[in-house]
Formats: structure tokens, C-alpha cells, sequence
């Protein structure tokens, strides 16, 4: 492994530690969850179904990112403590209480309805919103990058971790057994959680824009430099505005029926957005300069 | 109970890196990993452009945020303030490499070996470490249980560094703390560093 140059210099320095398997898994965590969350909404256990194997998917990416994976189970030794650790209880709950939750509704086990369905229901729900929101402590207590250093971000990573969610269930609902999904009401919340993004978005970059230097740089790589493109282009317009425009213009002015393939191509311009929004927030991450 | 720290004086600092190769040598620490090393930048505009040198290591912190974030507990500290880690609990997801400000640690990778598929004799007799961790400055903690002042001020051909208790009011560290209004690194951070710097 080769120094950098800039490891001997005296400036704002990015974060290079966490790549593309810890946003992924950002993405994929945070989009299982909240499909899983859906999924109890709508009771369609085939989508509860999808959404934790979504989760189990980012979970092995994070494995895979670990210098010593074997050593993982030791992760679970700090929760008092560590954001990671306690995060590492949430997915474990989601998993096991979200296939308990699922599983009289895919033909196995108990009634609904139960006592026991209950309380499993109710633990499942708290885990799933954990799982969605735990990712945001994890970067937001952090003082070494200023970007991060803000308690918007569980609020922005649920929000955005419900929109994808969502979206992968239009994107599957051809495929899922079970009851067909009213598309047309999926697409009115997505409304409701594409507006609540943009506004946490640009409310995040407002409160960072008077911050320490290292976020003022973060937020100018992400509007006038390197990430601008992408930003603006990826995450707020193709991401954002143009979902919404349009949802709004055909879903909500003219009370059409949803097409499905209408309905596809919004699904994956946000989807784009959220992955480019976690790609984006991680790679801007910069350290204040020492002096 | 003691609590180690160092100051550093920037003014005698001339940026020779003879700690930083002094660390290599005591920790055989792998390619590209520096324990210890020295920062520089130009200030200035010519004629009266200069360098300024900052040497940086692990500050020791009295709250490790590094600590506080470790998921698995092989962050710890000795009583005495050297802030360690336990590198046969350490799964490399370095968090704490995103949580401290100050830059000093190193991730491990598989390709940081000087001669890749067998460890020196030096390096087998020097190293506790294996691939896939993080690591760190351990202010010599194999050199301080022993009396000795860490490597890095041993070696230092100005003498600007010096070792010490900053909870004994006697001792030379405390004294330049006091008198030459040393101050930490980012101090706003809240970590309570224990690497003090004095000049400029």
C-alpha cells in the first residue's frame, strides 16, 4: 500500500476508509428496511419477504468490507456505546422478528393475531425503523467530519430508506405472489417522501453551508466542484424533481391511472438518486485541516 | 495516576522526519503505515514563502472518541492515559478511523507487506499486528513500562519533543503546558488531547 502525498500535508483531507461496499450496504440496508416496514402497511408478506433479503444482501456487502469478517461476531460486544454494535443487534432483530412476522402469512406457523403476533409485529416494526435511521447515528455523532457532524441525517436516511423501499416493491410487484399492489397509492406517498428528501436535502446543505471549513468544502465539491454534476443533477434533479414533477402532473392533477411502466421509470430515477445521495455523502466526508 | 502526553515544540521542529523513521524502525510498522509522521505546508507568498512543519502521532486522548465507537471493545485505555488497541479483537471496519479528527490511524491491507508472503525476522520479533487491522501509535508503551521516553523523542535531533506526566505539576511536561501556553490540536472537538504543541 502506497502513501498519498497528501497524507503529509497540512489540509482539508477527504475520507478514504469507507467505499462502495459501506454505501451500498447504506442503500441496501436502509431500502430493505423500509420495504419490510411497507410490507407490514400493506400486509403482503411476499414484500416482508423482500425487503429482509434485501437487508441480508447489504449486510453480507458489509461483512465483505471487514478487514477480519470471521472476527464479525465480535461486533456485537459494545452496544452501550458503539452506533455499529448496537446496529448489529437491530439487523439481527429484523431478520429473526421480520421472518417470525412474515411467516404466517407465507403459510407457516401461527395465526395472526395472536398475543404472541403482536408483540413479534411490534418488535419487528421498531427494528426495521432502527435499521433505517441507526445508519445516520453512526456518521452524526462523529466530530472528525464536519458534513456528517448533523442530526438531520437519521431523519434524512429514514425518509430516503421508505422512498427506496417503495420503489423496489413497484419494481418487483410484477413478480410478487400474492395480491396484486394499487400502484397508483404507492406512487401518491412517494409524492409525500420525495418532497420530504428534497426539503431535508437542502435543509442539511443550508445548515452545513455556515459550519466548520471541511463541510463548507464538502458542500462545494457537492454544488460547484468535483460531485456537482452528479449532485445536482443525479440526486436532486433526475433523483428528486423530475419524479415528483411528474407524479404530480399525471398521478395527482389528471387522477389517472398509473401505468405501470410509467410508474417503473420514476421508481428507478429515485432509486438512482438514493444510491447516488449515500455515494455522494460518503465521498464528500472531509476531516477539518489540524492548523 | 499518571497520564502520559507529550509536547512538541513547532518552533525547534526543522521537519527532518527522524521520528518518523525512528517509529518505522521500533514498531516495524508496514509499507505506506506511519505511526508517526510529519505534516508540512507552504505559508507565504515569496520572498517570504516558508514551510512550517507539524509532527503528528495517536493524541492519547483523555475522551477517545475512537473508544467510544469501537464496536468490539479493542479500543482501550490503560489507566495511566495511552490509549491502545487490541489488535486479536479488532475486525477492521474502521469506524474509529472515521470518528477521530486527527488522522493517526492505519488500516492493514493485505498488499502492505515489504516482502509479500513472509515476515522478516525484524519484522515477525517487532510486529503484533496482523493483516486486516487497524492500527495505531502506541506511544511506545513496550518502551514507557520500561522507564524509556517513546522512540520518536529518543531519536529527535532538535530535542523538541518531550514525554511526561501531565498529571504531575513537577514534571517538564506539565511545566511547559503551564508556562509556554502549549495547546492541543483542535481543541474544539472536545476529545481533551494528550500531544500538546507550543510556537508556531
Amino acid at each position: 500500500m502506497a502513501a498519498r502525498i497528501d497524507e503529509f500535508l497540512i489540509g482539508v483531507k477527504p475520507q478514504r476508509e469507507w467505499g462502495w461496499l459501506v454505501i451500498s450496504y447504506l442503500f441496501l440496508g436502509g431500502a430493505g428496511a423500509g420495504l419490510f416496514l411497507i410490507s407490514l402497511y400493506i400486509d403482503h408478506a411476499w414484500a416482508g419477504l423482500l425487503g429482509i433479503s434485501v437487508l441480508v444482501l447489504g449486510t453480507l456487502l458489509l461483512f465483505l468490507d471487514l478487514g477480519r469478517p470471521e472476527r464479525f461476531w465480535r461486533a456485537f460486544f459494545r452496544p452501550w456505546s458503539s452506533w455499529i454494535s448496537r446496529g448489529c443487534f437491530f439487523i439481527t432483530l429484523m431478520v429473526l422478528f421480520g421472518a417470525l412476522q412474515i411467516a404466517p402469512g407465507l403459510g407457516f406457523l401461527w395465526e395472526n393475531g395472536s398475543a404472541l403476533g403482536s408483540v413479534i409485529k411490534a418488535v419487528s416494526v421498531a427494528a426495521a425503523v432502527l435499521v433505517m435511521i441507526y445508519t445516520g447515528f453512526v456518521l452524526s455523532p462523529s466530530p472528525a467530519i464536519p458534513f456528517w457532524n448533523s442530526a438531520l441525517f437519521p431523519v434524512i436516511f429514514f425518509v430516503y430508506s421508505l422512498l427506496a423501499g417503495i420503489d423496489i416493491l413497484i419494481l418487483a410487484s410484477p413478480f410478487l405472489p400474492g395480491a396484486p399492489l394499487d400502484l397508483v397509492s404507492l406512487e401518491r406517498l412517494q409524492i409525500y417522501l420525495a418532497l420530504a428528501c428534497l426539503l431535508l436535502v437542502l435543509s442539511h446543505l443550508s445548515v452545513m453551508s455556515s459550519s466548520a471549513v471541511a463541510a463548507r468544502e464538502s458542500i462545494r465539491l457537492l454544488t460547484r466542484g468535483r460531485w456537482g454534476l452528479l449532485f445536482l443533477g443525479g440526486v436532486i434533479v433526475a433523483g428528486l424533481v423530475v419524479p415528483l414533477a411528474l407524479s404530480w402532473a399525471v398521478l395527482w392533477k389528471s387522477q389517472a391511472q398509473a401505468v405501470f411502466a410509467f410508474t417503473v421509470i420514476l421508481a428507478l430515477l429515485r432509486l438512482f438518486g438514493d444510491y447516488l445521495f449515500r455515494f455522494l455523502v460518503i465521498r464528500v466526508g472531509l476531516y477539518d485541516p489540524l492548523l | 495516576m499518571a497520564r502520559y502526553g507529550m509536547v512538541i515544540d513547532l518552533n525547534t521542529c526543522i521537519g527532518c522526519n527522524a521520528c518518523t523513521m525512528a517509529c518505522k524502525a521500533e514498531h516495524a510498522t508496514p509499507k505506506g503505515i506511519f505511526w508517526a509522521k510529519v505534516l508540512e505546508k507552504e505559508v507565504g507568498k515569496f520572498p517570504a514563502a516558508r514551510r512550517i512543519f507539524l509532527p503528528v502521532l495517536c493524541n492519547h486522548c483523555k475522551n477517545p472518541i475512537c473508544q467510544e465507537v469501537c464496536p468490539t471493545g479493542a479500543t482501550y485505555k490503560r489507566q495511566d492515559g495511552i490509549v491502545l488497541i487490541d489488535y486479536d479483537m479488532c475486525i477492521g471496519c474502521r469506524s474509529c478511523m472515521e470518528a477521530c479528527p486527527y488522522g493517526p490511524r492505519a488500516f492493514y491491507e493485505s498488499d502492505g507487506a515489504y516482502y509479500p508472503g513472509e515476515r522478516t525476522a525484524y519484522e515477525k520479533s517487532q510486529q503484533d499486528f496482523s493483516e486486516g487491522v487497524v492500527m495505531k501509535c502506541n506511544f511506545c508503551v513496550e518502551r514507557v513500562d520500561q522507564g524509556l521516553d517513546p522512540a520518536c523523542v529518543v531519536t529527535c535531533v532538535t530535542e523538541c519533543r518531550v514525554f511526561g506526566d501531565l498529571e504531575d505539576p513537577q514534571s517538564e511536561v506539565s511545566r511547559l503546558v503551564a508556562d509556554k501556553k502549549a495547546r492541543p490540536l483542535l481543541p474544539e472537538k472536545g476529545l481533551e488531547p494528550s500531544v500538546f504543541y507550543v510556537g508556531s
